[in-house]
């Protein structure tokens, strides 16, 4: 009779840790939490600080659940070691709440939360620009073989660690689907990506935002300057309304002679308020969720907007690292004539227009060897953001070889 | 409510129903003292490529049938605040002193009797390791032990063992006085 009663116990506890009540809190926990564990060996002391944050999470929701369904501690215990609770997979679904009381299981579940979280933020800016970030593949031209190579291997391991963590993903959702917790699909995603940015390929994108439609514009500039400029603005906005939202800030505030049109204006809000939309629906469908996001409860939106913004975080990381290329390049006179409503004055004398047509069409524009060169003098800089790289690329490699 | 959550802790404590017997160490000591070379000496790891600890390290050892979870807590003065942080339910303290370093043996007794004044530490048999016995100028234990007033304790079980973290010498003599000590206390 006591066994049938243990069983029983073991049943709902095991049922509410697959519940929304239990997963939404905690993953929303972990995953808030997780971007300061990595995988040093020593601990950092904060560390100790959301162990004991998270000790106080579980214990407040048990204690809840006990309560409702109206078991004591006792009978709790007697059911957690009781032998079917035992099992192998029970095990496993138990591995959150013993957490609480082993730090190393805890960091390691937080250490693999965060790598999972920053392949899955990788992916979906891959996936949403059809290509690596910018960040990863742009400016190549400033760098030396040895760096080239070094991307190149990045790659490769972006690719294989891509790989593997689909099978594991695929792996967990049959696991998850068996002990009835809720999953996270992933795979959506990958549709989701495709087929969110039909107005703008992705190649395409990238060429515009690379090249900046200037030799074009250069020529029709010849006959009328304003009709040029209009469609350097049009150029632009098509690569900003695309999926690049965090490129476009930088451009709002530092070029505030672009406001003057309202046209743009108008086009830029709709913009950033689309892009917006983009995530939460990207969130939401990472979530697993099937209903429209209007249709969710309060937790469910709460939970997807925490998402989002996380999501939100960890690709403007990424991109930083792009508007800092950016701004640089900036610097360069032939590259400001698009920021200007009158470039006129800028645009260099017809046979650098001339030799920038040419460049365009088989090597990178000259203006990157320009660019070049000032690159040298903020080496250190580069420096830094190259170690960056590299030290990410051997992160995952790692990554990838112990699985 | 302290006590319910005192309840769930235990739950939750023997829901994991190992059949070991684990046992938590914390190991404090002044920066430098050889802290964190001593657990990787305890743990058989490479002790030439150490850096000062900003954060904290843990490593589980097994010994005479027990599980020794050792908490090595850095011990730059800016975060010696954190410490207390640590100290709950510690069955046992390692204290680390670089005998080598006698302009700051005044400062070391001072964080030892702090520590030993811990509502947490009450009554936890403390070892103290007068490492660095491999350089010259290094003091040796008996005169440590005076200068910390050790046989003053009454309240608990203290040791205190000449050792090298780096060479290894007298670290096991160390261990074995914990075991013997904790197999006893447990019983």
């Amino acid at each position: 009779m006591a066994e049938n009663d243990s069983e029983w116990v073991v049943e709902s506890i095991v049922g509410y840790l697959g519940s929304p009540e239990w997963v939404i809190p905690v993953t929303d926990f972990m995953e808030n939490k997780c971007t300061v564990f990595d995988d040093e060996d020593e601990n950092k002391l904060s560390y100790t600080e959301i162990h004991h944050q998270y000790k106080k999470l579980v214990e407040k929701l048990l204690e809840n659940y006990m309560q409702e369904v109206g078991i004591n501690e006792q009978q709790f215990l007697d059911a957690c070691t009781s032998p079917f609770a035992k099992s192998q997979t029970l095990q496993s679904v138990f591995q959150p709440i013993l957490a609480t009381d082993d730090f190393q299981m805890f960091r390691s579940l937080m250490v693999q939360k965060n790598m999972e979280l920053q392949l899955q933020a990788l992916r979906v800016i891959k996936e949403r620009n059809g290509a690596l970030p910018e960040c990863l593949t742009d400016g190549v031209d400033v760098m030396t073989e040895l760096q080239q190579q070094e991307m190149k291997i990045l790659q490769e391991v972006l690719k294989q660690s891509k790989e593997e963590y689909d099978k594991e993903i695929s792996m967990r959702l049959l696991l998850e689907e068996d002990t009835g917790s809720t999953s996270k699909g992933d795979k959506p995603m990958a549709k989701n990506g495709d087929s969110q940015n039909p107005a703008s390929p992705p190649g395409q994108q990238s060429t515009i935002a690379k090249v900046n439609s200037k030799p074009v514009i250069k020529e029709e500039r010849k006959t009328a300057a304003t009709g040029g400029g209009d469609q350097r603005d049009c150029g632009r906005n098509s690569v900003e309304s695309g999926v690049l939202p965090a490129v476009r800030a930088p451009v709002k505030y530092g070029e505030p002679s672009h406001s003057s049109s309202p046209q743009n204006k108008e086009q830029r809000s709709s913009s950033s308020h689309t892009a917006a939309e983009t995530w939460l629906e990207e969130a939401h469908k990472e979530a697993g969720f099937s209903k429209p996001y209007t249709e969710l409860t309060v937790s469910q939106q709460e939970q997807l907007q925490q998402r989002a913004a996380y999501l939100r975080q960890q690709r403007d990381k990424l991109q930083a690292l792009k508007k800092e290329q950016q701004k640089t390049k900036q610097t360069v006179p032939s590259d400001e004539a698009p920021a200007s409503p009158t470039p006129a004055p800028v645009t260099p004398p017809e046979a650098v227009g001339q030799s920038q047509r040419n460049g365009v069409c088989t090597t990178p524009p000259p203006q990157y060897s320009d660019h070049s060169s000032k690159q040298k003098e903020i080496s250190p800089e580069e420096k830094k953001k190259l170690q960056k790289r590299k030290h990410l690329a051997d992160k995952l490699k790692e990554e990838v070889i112990k699985k | 409510m302290g006590e319910a959550q005192k309840g769930l802790l235990s739950v939750i404590e023997k829901l994991k129903g190992s059949t070991e017997q684990e046992v938590r160490i914390v190991l404090l000591g002044l920066d430098n003292a050889g802290k964190t070379t001593l657990l990787k000496s305890l743990a058989s790891e490479d002790v030439n490529t150490i850096t000062p600890t900003q954060g904290f390290n843990i490593k589980s050892v097994a010994s005479h049938g027990m599980k020794l979870n050792v908490w090595d807590i850095g011990g730059q003065r800016k975060i010696r605040p954190f410490w207390k942080k640590y100290l709950e339910n510690t069955d046992l303290l390692i204290y680390v002193i670089d005998s080598a370093d006698k302009k700051r043996f005044e400062e070391t007794g001072l964080e030892l009797s702090e520590l030993i004044d811990e509502e947490n530490l009450k009554g936890v048999p403390v070892l103290i390791f007068a490492n660095k016995q491999d350089l010259a100028t290094a003091s040796p234990a008996s005169e440590i032990a005076e200068g910390l007033n050790l046989h003053t304790y009454r309240d608990r079980e203290w040791q205190i063992q000449a050792c090298s973290a780096v060479s290894g010498e007298g670290v096991q003599d160390g261990m074995n006085w914990i075991c013997n000590n904790i197999v006893n206390k447990k019983k």
